[in-house]
């Protein structure tokens, strides 16, 4: 019996072979729009398809490389199209999105996790429920509110408001679970100290939970960046479009800009990607073992 | 202090907290009235003066030098129209202008330049909608376009027609508006302080009767909301009536300034002139108010007026009931408990405070208001409506579940009714498993690899099956129709080069699902996997090491040590994960967009379709309360089985 197996582990080459053949599901669509978008055209076709194709055509037709390599749609987006306007306006409401919606979580999760108070409850079951309520429901009473109470149409505050708190069942929900498994002694020992509870939030919790509160602020993030149909909806002047909304203008009616849509949707989804990446260790590390230990 | 002198200090402070809710939101609900009261008559006016303009536009025949004449002439004698320019399709031609910008080198008649496109936008914007409404043989598109100009007056915009055609249109600006009515606050005011002081002088020889005393401020109550009403409606109805002089006196004023221009530059009969027809809506139909002498026309005024006072009855008997809610709750002692636990937990109160505010305004609010819409006829046509006049109680209800023709028996067989609700139903089941399932298992499968220790390249691995989470769904949806495409789409590129014949993805249910199902599990696998790795990496490794230790084997391992820690996570996840899918509006709107013939339409993207194609808010509303009962009665029974929810 060799060490490994001993110790109850698979051999690694069978998973590498598993995991390299979903590399190829995964990456496959997106090297796809990178040629759309390094093609220097408008269409759908990687390259031209003669009218009688041999197997060697085909491959080379699904193959995502572009028949001439040209930058052209990128140049164009910003020169041509106010696509950098559109990403600033993403940018903003999507910072104030995450630091507002971490706060809201972070507070309301705090509280769910620690204090037993009337209501308790009932708040954490209609948070739950609240993620039932079907959008198109709320759109038109939102459009009311928003737009013609608060006089919000078109303003980032509308926007980062929405967003924020349409992000917090999900986040309040993960916090809590993850404060749940934060021991008590550590916050029982600080009160022992003379700590307010003010203090042990910002100094112990929130410290310990930094995985989590990584999550929910990349989550409230995504929520903002992502979302199309209430920016549509409440960004009516062509200057307040967010990203999204301004590229489903590229290939929304009758315009077919593919070109421009794969160059903008590869530029929108890289601070995503990169957010992620630096999140990565604050995700993955799980701290409360060794606080505990330690 | 003794019982009794409590209540009647809680009533006391109860009638005024309570009067204070009731005439402040009236007051609320007035000014608002007053203000678009205010803007409606300087539409009105401004809108007749348009149309008096286009009137004289068009008799002076569009183009040429007459049409500048004209327009000079109605600058001249028309002090409130402050800039009129002339714009003509044909030739992209500024034909006549008086704004302060087009004078010397820009003087019309010119071309108009790269810089006006918005200009020659908005007259195909009001072509495009004149002809619209005729096609549909209604007023959807606005015909005239109103804005509110930078100097605070209006800027105007109506098509000029030529036997039928537009053939282009006059824009004009306004002087500034006169500001809205101020309204006072003394009237509120005393609205609010006197029923107190008149409570406490009535107390005086009740004492300490409870239910006495809490009679007396409820009739106080009542008789201050209903006084207060009837002056909110005397307000507004005497604000309708000075719109109604105004706009009369108004049609007097243009029919003599178009006689005049008109005689002086012989542009025809005057007797074919009707200024009562200019006063019109955006959809340039008359308003019928104003008759053809000029005066105002009573009886829709009357009718008019008697809509208002239905309108206003509504809105003030429910914020009657309001404060008749908030005077019972502080009279009979619920806002002292209330008090009282508040401050017992006003730390827990206090951190939850901006969340659960936030999530009331904009998620329970709307949703109740949704709520109300459902039991209406709310819809594009009737927005303007009081709410007695739409509601038609549960009919909608009725209408969606109540049809049970899902399908009839062809001459080939079963024909589906793909509107029907119940075949919509089916396709979401199977949407929302299919797509939770695949995410489940594969997520999981593909942590558990991720999560084997010293696997090479791993972060590089996880950072790869990231990507469809990071990548915006409805960019990922949009990808995906391409790659699915019939001619061009790769996916049929390599059914054809394996020798296969190319598919009509979006042509038949089955293949438009599997494509739809197809994208959205490419995207909904990595969630799961960031959420199961999360789980499986906070599990101590000393577990593992003890149950190895007692010579457990890899399954006894996974069986009592990793799916118990992961269910915490998991299940949570799942439960979300199943009402995001249920609900993942972008994919099959942006993928299949419900083809063919709305056969894959899930519940939501139908009841989108239903709301902003058809513009049936009241069924839409209606549809998404079914969604939402499905959804609700899908957590409870979720929540009965396992049990997630133990112990929070």
């Amino acid at each position: 019996m060799s060490e490994r197996s001993r110790t109850g582990e698979f051999p690694h080459l069978p998973l590498h072979v598993i995991l390299l053949i979903y590399v190829v599901v995964t990456l496959y669509p997106l090297l796809w729009v990178f040629t759309i978008a390094f093609s220097g055209q408008q269409g759908l076709m990687i390259v031209d398809i003669p009218a009688n194709p041999t197997f060697l055509d085909r491959l080379r037709a699904i193959t995502p490389w572009p028949a001439h390599v040209s930058a052209s749609s990128f140049i164009s987006l910003f020169t041509e199209q106010p696509f950098a306007r559109w990403l600033l306006n993403s940018v903003i409401v999507a910072a104030g999105t995450t630091v507002l919606g971490v706060f809201l979580a972070c507070t309301a999760a705090y509280a769910f996790s620690r204090f037993r108070f009337p209501g308790r409850r009932i708040g954490l079951m209609s948070f739950l429920v609240s993620q039932m309520f079907p959008g198109t429901l709320m759109l038109i009473p939102l459009y009311i509110i928003i737009v013609q109470f608060l006089g919000l149409g078109s303003n980032f505050i509308g926007l980062i408001l929405l967003y924020s708190i349409t992000a917090i069942p999900f986040c309040v929900w993960m916090l809590k679970g993850y404060f749940d498994t934060i021991p008590k002694e550590l916050e029982e020992s600080a009160l022992m100290d003379g700590a307010s509870a003010a203090t042990i939030f910002y100094r112990i919790v929130l410290p310990l939970a930094q995985p989590a509160v990584a999550v929910t602020a990349l989550f409230s993030f995504m929520t903002a960046w992502n979302e199309f149909i209430q920016a549509a909806t409440f960004m009516d002047k062509i200057s307040m479009y967010t990203a999204p909304v301004g590229l489903r203008f590229f290939v929304g009616g009758f315009s077919q800009q593919w070109g421009y849509f794969a160059a903008g949707a590869i530029i929108t989804a890289i601070p995503i990607v990169v957010l992620f990446l630096v999140l990565q260790k604050y995700v993955v590390s799980g701290l409360t073992a060794g606080a505990v230990k330690g | 202090m003794n019982l009794a002198a409590s209540y009647r200090r809680r009533f006391a402070v109860g009638l005024l907290l309570a009067a204070a809710l009731g005439v402040g939101l009236t007051q609320w609900v007035l000014v608002r009235a007053r203000d678009q009261e205010s803007r409606a008559k300087s539409e009105r006016v401004a809108v007749v003066s348009v149309n008096a303009l286009v009137e004289i536009v068009e008799r002076a025949g569009i183009v040429g030098d007459g049409v500048r004449r004209a327009v000079a002439a109605v600058a001249r004698d028309n002090p409130m129209l402050t800039g009129i320019r002339v714009v003509v399709f044909e030739g992209f031609s500024l034909e006549a202008s008086t704004m302060a910008g087009d004078s010397g080198e820009s003087a019309a008649p010119r071309r108009l330049t790269r810089d006006e496109k918005p200009l020659y936008d908005q007259g195909q914007r009001l072509r495009a909608a004149v002809e619209t409404n005729r096609q549909e043989g209604a007023a959807r598109k606005p015909e005239i376009e109103i804005e509110t100009a930078a100097n605070g007056g209006l800027a105007l915009a109506a098509p000029l027609e030529k036997d039928g055609a537009v053939v282009g249109f006059v824009a004009a600006e306004t002087a500034a508006m006169p500001p809205p009515p101020r309204s006072s606050w003394l009237v509120p005011l005393g609205a609010v302080v006197v029923p107190a002081l008149v409570f406490l002088v009535l107390a005086l020889p009740v004492g300490e009767r409870r239910s006495v005393l809490a009679v007396v401020a409820a009739i106080l109550l009542l008789a201050t909301m209903v006084a207060y009403g009837r002056y909110a409606l005397n307000t507004a109805t005497a604000d309708r009536r000075l719109t109604a002089r105004t706009v009369a006196a108004e049609v007097t004023a243009e029919m003599a300034r178009a006689s005049g221009v008109t005689r002086e530059l012989s542009l025809g009969d005057l007797s074919a002139l009707h200024p009562a027809s200019w006063d019109t809506d955006v959809f340039r139909r008359p308003l019928g108010l104003i008759a053809a002498d000029g005066s105002v026309q009573e009886a829709p005024l009357e009718q008019g007026l008697a809509r208002v006072a239905a309108r206003t009855r509504e809105v003030v008997g429910a914020f009657t009931l309001l404060a008749l809610g908030l005077l019972a709750f502080v009279g009979l002692g619920g806002a002292a408990r209330l008090g009282g636990t508040l401050r017992k937990h006003r730390q827990a109160y206090a951190y939850t405070f901006p969340a659960v505010f936030g999530m009331l305004a904009l998620v329970f609010l709307p949703f109740l208001y949704g709520v109300v819409l459902s039991f209406t006829d709310f819809s594009l046509y009737t927005s303007q409506a009081p709410l007695s006049q739409i509601w038609i109680g549960l009919k909608n209800f009725t209408d969606i579940l109540g049809d049970f023709h899902i399908a009839t028996r062809g001459p080939g067989g079963l024909v589906w009714n793909y509107q029907n609700i119940y075949w919509t139903l089916g396709v979401t089941i199977v949407w929302t498993v299919t797509n939770v399932a695949y995410g489940v298992g594969m997520g999981l499968f593909l942590a558990l690899i991720l999560n084997t220790k010293g696997l090479f390249a791993r972060p590089i691995y996880r950072v790869i099956f990231i990507l469809p989470w990071a990548t915006p769904n409805y960019i990922t949806a949009l990808i995906w129709k391409g790659m699915f495409h019939q001619q061009f789409g790769v996916i049929n590129q390599i059914i054809q080069m394996l020798g296969g014949t190319p598919v009509s993805w979006f042509e038949k249910p089955g293949t438009s699902l599997f494509a739809c199902i197809a994208t959205n599990a490419w995207l909904s696998v990595p969630f799961m996997m960031v959420i199961s790795l999360g789980a499986l990496q906070s599990i101590s490794a000393d577990l593992y090491e003890a149950a190895r230790v007692d010579g457990a084997t890899r399954w006894q391992q996974f069986r009592s040590i990793t799916l118990p820690s992961l269910k915490p996570a998991l299940i949570p996840a799942m439960i979300l994960s199943v009402i995001w899918t249920f609900n993942m509006f972008n994919i099959i709107y942006l993928v299949s967009a419900g083809e063919p013939a709305h056969s894959t339409e899930i519940l939501i993207t139908q009841a989108y379709k239903f709301a902003f194609e058809q513009y049936r808010y009241g069924y839409a509303a209606a549809y998404s309360m079914v969604i939402f009962a499905v959804l609700l009665a899908y957590g409870i029974w979720q929540n009965k089985v396992t049990k997630a929810t133990e112990g929070i």
